[in-house]
């Protein structure tokens, strides 16, 4: 049994995978908890798209992917602020058009290389087992970064999740907070690449928030149980594929995925099997009463 | 202080707290509010009454400095609008809330404190204990642990009266809160009301029901994209006035006043 869990990690790669894929699924776990409450998930999507264009021209260039994402992203956060307070077309439209371009624009300059289908499968899928020691730095620094500023500013994106027009009327300037908001979830998402990819990172930032939403009364709670839903599903997923050899992201996936299936049956309250019984023993009651 | 127009005499014998003069507001690319002029003494209790769409709600989002103004201006104590941060508390419609979000009645009542903390900074001793006395004198100390979303309709607007209570306000501005509540939540709303004229706060109310405009408010201010009429009920409410606020909507039976949708209650009677 104990041989079961030690015998991967004597690989450092998998030792590396597993650190950087824990640090990915507690950040995006936490921040996803935003993009659960603020229906952002189509923006969490986009914006990983977006990203790739950045990835693209750092490749091109010989530069560091992690930046050109990086740059890519916060770009991408901050158009789709302006974008959407001018008000001219609807936000998830303006979404829409601009990350269909990012994602054509990075499409198209990927094809420029020769190796590209390679290359585009580890950007769209990620690739944990090629963690290297500066990515696990990097994510960690990016990571904590992310953390201490929800930390430093829980009460004030707790305001203007919940009650816009209350944060307005407190002179709290709604509109910056929302852009650092994006920009914090365009650090999470460039952090995930690596381990998850593009077209897996809206998974990690929804999932586990989905679940947490269905078993907490507060915002502080849904944090915590999501963190935990998300460094559970990580670790157990990457088990998963190194003994049944599936892509780690997917793995990864597939566990947060049935978690939240088995909370939303089963969880107190708003689980489906709950809100069942409770509506049966309601009809009874009334049948009782006739 | 100019005094152009006969509608704001009020102000001459009594210390003005609130002076709207000649503010325009537009919402949506159209005009909402021209030229609207009044203004509210200390510790007024004011009924703003108008058909849906008269700009009822766009002058609370005004007062509460959430619209800019076209021209005109809001001044309270004398100062221009923004220059007290926390003077305002205003409470919008139920409808603009996502009540399915996770946060406890506590919590939403301890944001009406956020506005004095300041960044970086967490609710201190003092602010719980405010916010524990506010929620005792709305009478949901009970329910304060439990999340805004299983609460009734009645006991949600208790809390977002609540948090309005520990902003410490001096204007208090109300939209519609008297829709979809029960009359249990009618009634303690009024006495909290009758409470804070005490301490000197000044309440603003949107309402439909014209009765209780007439008994329970000290000013009715009539409004249809202009003011029609403020002042004391027995002065605004005239069989005139309230046809030239509601027009077609409006219908007098035996001297009492129809509006809106109880017009078409009096037709099935008639069948």
């Amino acid at each position: 049994m104990i041989d079961w869990l030690v015998v991967p990690l004597t690989y450092s790669f998998m030792q590396r995978g597993l650190m950087a894929s824990l640090m990915v699924g507690i950040l995006c776990a936490i921040v996803g908890c935003y993009v659960v409450l603020r229906s952002m998930a189509f923006l969490g999507d986009a914006m990983a798209h977006a990203i790739l264009p950045g990835v693209a021209i750092a490749y091109l260039v010989k530069g560091n992917l992690f930046f050109g994402a990086l740059v890519a992203a916060v770009i991408v956060a901050l158009s789709i602020g302006f974008f959407s307070r001018q008000g001219a077309i609807k936000e998830d439209t303006a979404i829409g058009v601009l990350f269909a371009a990012a994602l054509a624009s990075g499409v198209a300059l990927i094809s420029t290389v020769k190796t590209y289908a390679m290359d585009l499968t580890h950007i769209l899928f990620g690739n944990v087992l090629g963690v290297s020691s500066t990515d696990l730095f990097l994510t960690a620094g990016v990571g904590l970064g992310v953390l201490i500023t929800i930390l430093l500013l829980y009460k004030e994106f707790l305001i203007i999740s919940f009650d816009p027009l209350f944060a307005a009327t407190l002179r709290l300037p709604v509109e910056i907070l929302r852009t650092v908001m994006l920009v914090l979830l365009a650090l999470t998402i460039v952090v995930s690449l690596q381990t998850v990819g593009v077209g897996l990172v809206t998974a990690m930032l929804v999932t586990p928030g989905a679940t947490a939403y269905l078993l907490s009364k507060r915002l502080s709670t849904m944090m915590v149980i999501s963190a935990s839903v998300g460094a559970i599903s990580t670790i157990s997923g990457l088990y998963l594929s190194f003994y049944i050899n599936v892509a780690s992201g997917a793995a990864v996936v597939l566990v947060a995925t049935g978690i939240f299936v088995l909370v939303f049956i089963f969880a107190p309250a708003r689980g489906m099997l709950w809100r069942f019984i409770h509506r049966t023993n309601a009809q009874r009651g009334t049948f009782r009463e006739q | 202080m100019k005094t152009d127009s006969s509608k704001s005499a009020t102000c001459l014998n009594e210390p003005a707290h609130l002076v709207v003069e000649n503010v325009a507001v537009a919402y949506g690319g159209k005009a909402a509010l021209g030229d609207v002029s009044f203004c509210v003494p200390v510790g007024t209790r004011v009924a703003v009454i108008g058909p849906n769409g008269a700009g009822k709600s766009t002058l609370f989002k005004a007062l509460a400095g959430l619209l800019p103004l076209q021209s005109g201006n809001i001044s309270i104590h004398g100062f221009p609008l923004g220059h007290h941060e926390d003077c305002v508390a205003y409470i919008p419609q139920r409808e603009e809330v996502d009540w399915r979000f996770p946060v406890t009645v506590v919590e939403v009542v301890t944001m009406g404190r956020y506005g004095r903390l300041g960044w970086l900074r967490r609710p201190g001793r003092k602010d719980r204990t405010i916010v524990a006395r506010s929620i005792e004198q709305l009478g949901i100390s009970d329910l304060a642990h439990r999340p805004i979303g299983s609460l009734s309709g009645g006991q949600q607007q208790r809390v977002f009266l609540a948090r309005a209570l520990v902003q410490e306000p001096h204007i208090l501005l109300l939209d519609e809160p008297f829709t979809g509540v029960d009359i249990a939540t009618q009634e303690s709303m009024l006495a909290f009301f009758d409470q804070l004229k005490k301490q000197g706060v000044t309440v603003l109310v949107s309402t439909h029901d014209l009765k209780l405009a007439a008994t329970n408010f000290d000013h009715v201010l009539l409004l249809n994209h202009h003011l029609i009429a403020y002042g004391p009920s027995d002065q605004v409410l005239t069989s005139e006035h309230l046809m030239q606020a509601f027009g077609g909507q409006v219908l007098l039976l035996n001297g009492a006043v129809v509006v809106d949708k109880a017009i078409h209650k009096c037709k099935s009677y008639e069948e």
